[in-house]
Formats: C-alpha cells, structure tokens, sequence
C-alpha cells in the first residue's frame, strides 16, 4: 500500500490581494492558537493561573490584552482564545492544559481557525463594507474585540493598532470566502494608474 | 431593530435568532396530565400586542441567550436579561419558596 503523506496546505486557494498601498492583507498561518474555558466557579483561579503564569489579566469583556508573546482575545464569556506564533513547535493547547489543570477546559484551535491581518488607510472602510459594527475609533480601538461577522463570515475581529491594523479570525474553511469578499470591497482603491 | 447584548454591546438584528416566548415554561413530560399540559404548551399561545418576553440567541456573536422584553408593536425594547440570570433567579426564587 502507498504511503499517505499529509502535508499542510494553505486555507487559501485563491489568495490575490489587492495592489495598493491603501490595503495589506497577510494570511497569518502560522500561528498555534487555544481556546480556553472556566470551569465553573473557577473564574477566579483561572484568572490567577494566567496572571500568574503569563502576567497577563484576562478581560472581563470584549477585549485583548499582550502578555509575553501571546495574545489573549475575549471569545465570549468566561473565554478566550490564545494566540501565539508557533515558533520552535510551540503548542499553546499543551502549555495551557498543564497550567489550568482543573480550572478550565483548553481546546487546540490551531487548525481550525485562520487569522488574517488587514491593514492600511482604507482598512477601517474596506472592512465597514462587510462588518455591521461601527468601526470608528471612537467606538472600536486598540485593544477592542468583537464577535460579529463579515459578509456572512462568522468572525472574531480586533484591533491591533492606530494604522489602524486588524486581524480576524475566521474558521478555516471560510477562509476563502472572506478573502474573496474582502479582496473584492478593497477594489476601489485599486489606482488605475501602475 | 437593534438588541443590545448584554456582553457585546448594541449589535444588529441579523446577528440574532428568535428563539420563542420567554413566559411559558416547558411542561414535566413525566407528569400525570403531560399530554393536556404540552398541548397547552405547544399551541395556546395568547400573542397579544405590546410587552412581551422573548429568547433571542446571539448566533452571530458570543453565543448568548437572552430574554428580550419587547414591545411587539413598536419594536422598542424595553430590557434585555441573560436568560442564564433569568433562570438562576427563578430556581433561587422557587428555593426560598419552598423553604
């Protein structure tokens, strides 16, 4: 019998990002993501444990803190999800599951969702096309999350800074879908000219 | 119409699912008049106009469920309630009535 090799493959069959300085969009593929739970009446002890082994302070609403390296993104309540650069074979799911052992569920997402960032002058208007929350800065800023959608893509989205930069993370196999939509909104900011 | 989640803020209709009438409560399947009680509970519904208690489901959002207290005129609403909150009071409540 044949040996089957799998290898990994992109989440994106038809990856053409628009040319213009106005929009970058970046699939990051490489990350190792977990998502992670209170066990009930453990919200405290959970919120210890990562404080303590993270230094990080888990947000108590929609939002997303730093903290050596990974970010921590509100995924609803009691929820988050754990996102790092999988550098040196790093696997988040198997860090967190021996540092809340009893405290909360851990679940790898690693290849289940994909995130894309999105960039650039036009990034806030390029995504108001798509995405039914307000986005201006007012309402939306560093550090805020958002569980919505965009263009029927269920999405978590949030910012990442002033540029304004954004990532949304997005089931995988979705990931096509919200790429054509997103490449097809940025369009108009396409110059004519080369 | 606009519903504001209790834990991400005003979010638009499309975001939501109507899950049914928040004021009746499932029968006991086991109970001896069950088959009378589910059929009261299935089809006399009174749908009158103005307040009214619903569930809606955060589909599109953090997966919450709500009880929505609604003008169904009007569309104003008038509250929005984790349904968990809702649920923990009305079991609390029946505990201290019972004892």
């Amino acid at each position: 019998m044949a040996d089957h090799i799998l290898t990994p493959s992109s989440a994106f069959m038809d990856w053409h990002p628009p040319a213009t300085p106005k929009l970058a969009a970046s699939a990051r593929e490489t990350l190792t993501m977990a998502s992670f739970a209170a066990a009930r009446g453990k919200e405290q002890a959970l919120r210890e444990a990562i404080s303590a082994a993270y230094g990080a302070v888990l947000p108590k609403s929609a939002g997303r803190v730093e903290a050596g390296g990974i970010a921590f993104v509100w995924a609803g309540p009691d929820q988050w999800l754990a996102i790092t650069e999988h550098e040196g074979a790093r696997d988040l799911e198997a860090e967190l599951k021996e540092k809340l052992t009893g405290i909360a569920s851990v679940v790898d997402q690693s290849d289940s969702r994909v995130v894309v960032r999105i960039s650039g002058s036009r990034a806030r208007s390029v995504l108001a096309k798509g995405v039914p929350i307000d986005l201006h800065p007012r309402a939306f800023a560093p550090g805020s999350v958002a569980i919505t959608h965009a263009s029927h893509v269920g999405i978590i989205l949030w910012q990442v800074d002033d540029a304004p930069t954004y990532e949304a993370a997005m089931f995988r196999s979705y990931a096509d879908s919200f790429a054509h939509w997103l490449f097809e909104a940025a369009a108009e900011y396409v110059s004519a000219q080369p | 119409m606009r519903i504001a989640c209790p834990h991400c803020g005003e979010r638009s209709l499309d975001e939501f699912l109507y899950s049914g009438d928040a004021t009746v409560k499932r029968p006991d399947f086991a109970g001896t008049t069950a088959m009378d009680d589910f059929v009261t509970y299935t089809f006399e519904r009174t749908n009158p106009p103005g307040p009214h208690r619903e569930l809606w489901y955060h589909a599109a959002g953090c997966h919450a469920w709500l009880v929505v207290t609604r003008n169904v005129s009007t569309h104003a609403v008038a509250s929005v309630e984790l349904a968990r909150d809702v649920a923990l009071a009305a079991k609390s409540a029946t505990k201290d009535s019972a004892s």
